[in-house]
């Protein structure tokens, strides 16, 4: 075996896999979960109300029926009208529109500014890791909420403003899952292999970490899905986030909530839509975090 | 083996040891003062017993690590002062082979993408990427179909055969090679072997050969160099210091290897104790404590390396 060309690689025991195989054995995973489905199923179904709002809603969200005031359900109105006469179920379908929007968006700010805070204290380590994860400690110590609060109580009540700081107030939390995650590769061999090549620190952090964690950053923003649906809810409540008449479920709740004795249905619809989407979303990101992140499932 | 290529002065690392307020500062010696010299087309190896210092050696030399103290001359330049961007250009020249080749790819890329990154990192003109891979894989032993693959897919010998495609592709001056065969079985260790030989030969490579494998060691490199706690305690030709190795340590080292033939009578040297903490070493000679010939002078002062039968060792006793 001195020399090369005489040389004969041995055969690999191992069975050639197509690149995409490691994809499809977690989408595999997926489709035999039940929960992941179902909810899936279910969430689909929401966009597509959300979608398709115009469509399917029985009136126009905003216009009055002032012969029918807080009318119970009934043939006509499905989940009854409001104080001023407007059609609950169909401000619940333009609701979705808002309520998603609001959140998807959030959770793409908290995705970007949170992922990267993540890496970069990761990666970088030393003081900005010191320094940058202090600040995420003050402000996780302060509730999500009051924390948007104070966002909201700068920037003024707006459903923009809302969606931004929903989405400010979730990265403290999410960068610290993503550092957790990523910290143990930075001390894994390849990150030092490609020290050691000369790569540049984006190339390092692009090809070597991100590959890495996309599992774990499916996982949480699907979680975080659900919390910015809360917050965004919990905002408009106190009527600092989607403005009346905007029909958002949160606004709804709280239009609702003075007529609880009289007009159940007015509060109830909503709070149960948020309740349940959130459900969904949750229980969503608990069976991906099952397939992507089996070390910490319970 | 004419021109010097490499040579390293005087090489120490100190790491922080555990600090606490209004406390003096800890250190821990990881590596004290290594001196050595790499020739073109020259195999080096680096033995010692694990927490001596050689792996920090190596990563010194590329930076790694940053040492703390010291030179490490390469092509006339002194790679310890160079700029984070100049010392990019030394790495495209200097390469390095890790111990375990799984830890050392990323499970998420294929053996292309891992075989591409060094090409992308040096900006190599796209259209020589496809003939540098494949001539690569050539040169490794593997077949083409290899580069479509992903590490998990691969045996062990296979990923280290992609792990030192990976430090050739751009054809490097000098290897450094940690302990590139320790994570394979035997028989996989020596085509291993017979690979770098075969590449040193190939491509005019000068290897730095880290391993605590005697065997290993005997068989690939020209000099080698015994570590002890973070110092050179001899340098010498393979054959002088496998034949008559002089100082203690380099002596129960060697009595330790296993020998081919049952027959042969030899001394077994045991050396009692445990090898001391660096952060804490002891007094004069680090080896005293252990040695079987300690006099009171190895207390006392450190002995230096110096030339002894055409080597060199750091001991008052030979």
């Amino acid at each position: 075996m001195r020399k090369l060309e005489t040389y004969k690689p041995i055969q690999a025991r191992v069975t050639y896999k197509s690149p995409l195989k490691i994809k499809s054995d977690s989408l595999q995973k997926l489709s035999r979960d039940k929960r992941a489905i179902v909810c899936i199923f279910f969430l689909f179904i929401v966009f597509i109300i959300g979608i398709f709002s115009p469509l399917l809603a029985p009136h126009n969200p905003e216009e009055l029926f002032y012969e029918s005031i807080l009318e119970a359900p009934s043939k006509e109105h499905l989940l009854g009208t409001d104080a001023i006469g407007r059609d609950v179920l169909s401000r619940l379908i333009y609701g979705v529109r808002v309520t998603l929007t609001v959140s998807l968006m959030a959770v793409t700010i908290t995705f970007f500014i949170g992922t990267l805070i993540g890496l970069i204290c990761a990666y970088v380590g030393g003081w900005v890791d010191n320094v940058l994860m202090r600040i995420m400690d003050i402000l996780l110590a302060l509730p999500s909420i009051i924390l948007a609060l104070a966002i909201v109580a700068v920037l003024g009540p707006s459903l923009t403003n809302a969606m931004i700081a929903v989405g400010i107030a979730s990265i403290p939390g999410f960068a610290r899952i993503i550092r957790g995650a990523a910290i143990t590769i930075k001390s894994s061999g390849f990150v030092e292999a490609s020290r050691s090549i000369g790569s540049s620190h984006s190339w390092i952090l692009r090809r070597q970490f991100l590959p890495n964690v996309t599992g774990i950053l499916l996982v949480y923003t699907t979680l975080f899905i659900g919390v910015a649906i809360l917050d965004t809810a919990a905002l408009s409540f106190i009527g600092l986030g989607a403005q009346p008449p905007t029909p958002e479920w949160g606004t709804m709740l709280s239009e609702g909530k003075n007529y609880m004795l009289d007009a159940w249905w007015l509060a109830t619809f909503p709070g149960l839509a948020i309740t349940i989407v959130v459900f969904a979303v949750n229980f969503l990101g608990d069976a991906l975090r099952d397939i992507f992140d089996p070390k910490s499932s319970r | 083996m004419t021109t010097t290529l490499l040579e390293v002065r005087n090489l120490e690392k100190k790491f922080a040891a555990k600090s606490a307020w209004f406390k003096p500062k800890q250190y821990v010696h990881a590596v004290n003062g290594v001196n050595l010299q790499l020739a073109e087309r020259e195999t080096i190896g680096i033995v010692g017993e694990s927490g001596c210092g050689k792996s920090t050696t190596g990563r010194c030399l590329l930076r790694l690590i940053e040492p703390s103290s010291g030179e490490v001359i390469f092509q006339g330049k002194d790679i310890t002062t160079l700029s984070k961007r100049e010392i990019k250009n030394i790495r495209k020249d200097m390469q390095m082979v890790f111990q375990d080749p799984m830890a050392s790819m990323n499970p998420k890329l294929s053996i292309r993408e891992i075989l591409s990154e060094p090409l992308l990192a040096h900006k190599i003109l796209r259209s020589e990427h496809e003939q540098l891979l494949s001539e690569t894989m050539r040169l490794v032993g593997l077949p083409e179909e290899h580069l479509s693959r992903f590490p998990h897919e691969m045996s062990g010998g296979q990923r280290q055969r992609i792990g030192i495609a990976r430090a050739i592709i751009l054809r490097p001056k000098i290897v450094i090679l940690d302990e590139p065969v320790s994570a394979l079985d035997v028989s996989v260790q020596s085509q291993i072997i017979n690979l770098l030989q075969d590449l040193q030969e190939e491509l005019g490579l000068s290897y730095i050969f880290i391993s605590h494998d005697l065997g290993v060691v005997e068989h690939i490199a020209h000099r080698v160099g015994v570590m002890y706690l973070g110092e050179m305690v001899e340098v010498a030709e393979k054959e002088r210091l496998f034949e008559k190795p002089l100082h203690p340590y380099t002596r129960a080292l060697i009595s330790a290897t296993p020998k081919t033939d049952p027959d042969e009578v030899k001394e077994r040297i045991i050396l009692k104790g445990e090898i001391p903490s660096p952060s804490n070493p002891p007094t004069g000679c680090k080896f005293h404590p252990r040695c079987a010939f300690t006099q009171d002078i190895c207390k006392a002062i450190k002995p230096e390396l110096r030339e002894v039968e055409g080597r060199k060792v750091a001991c008052h006793m030979v």
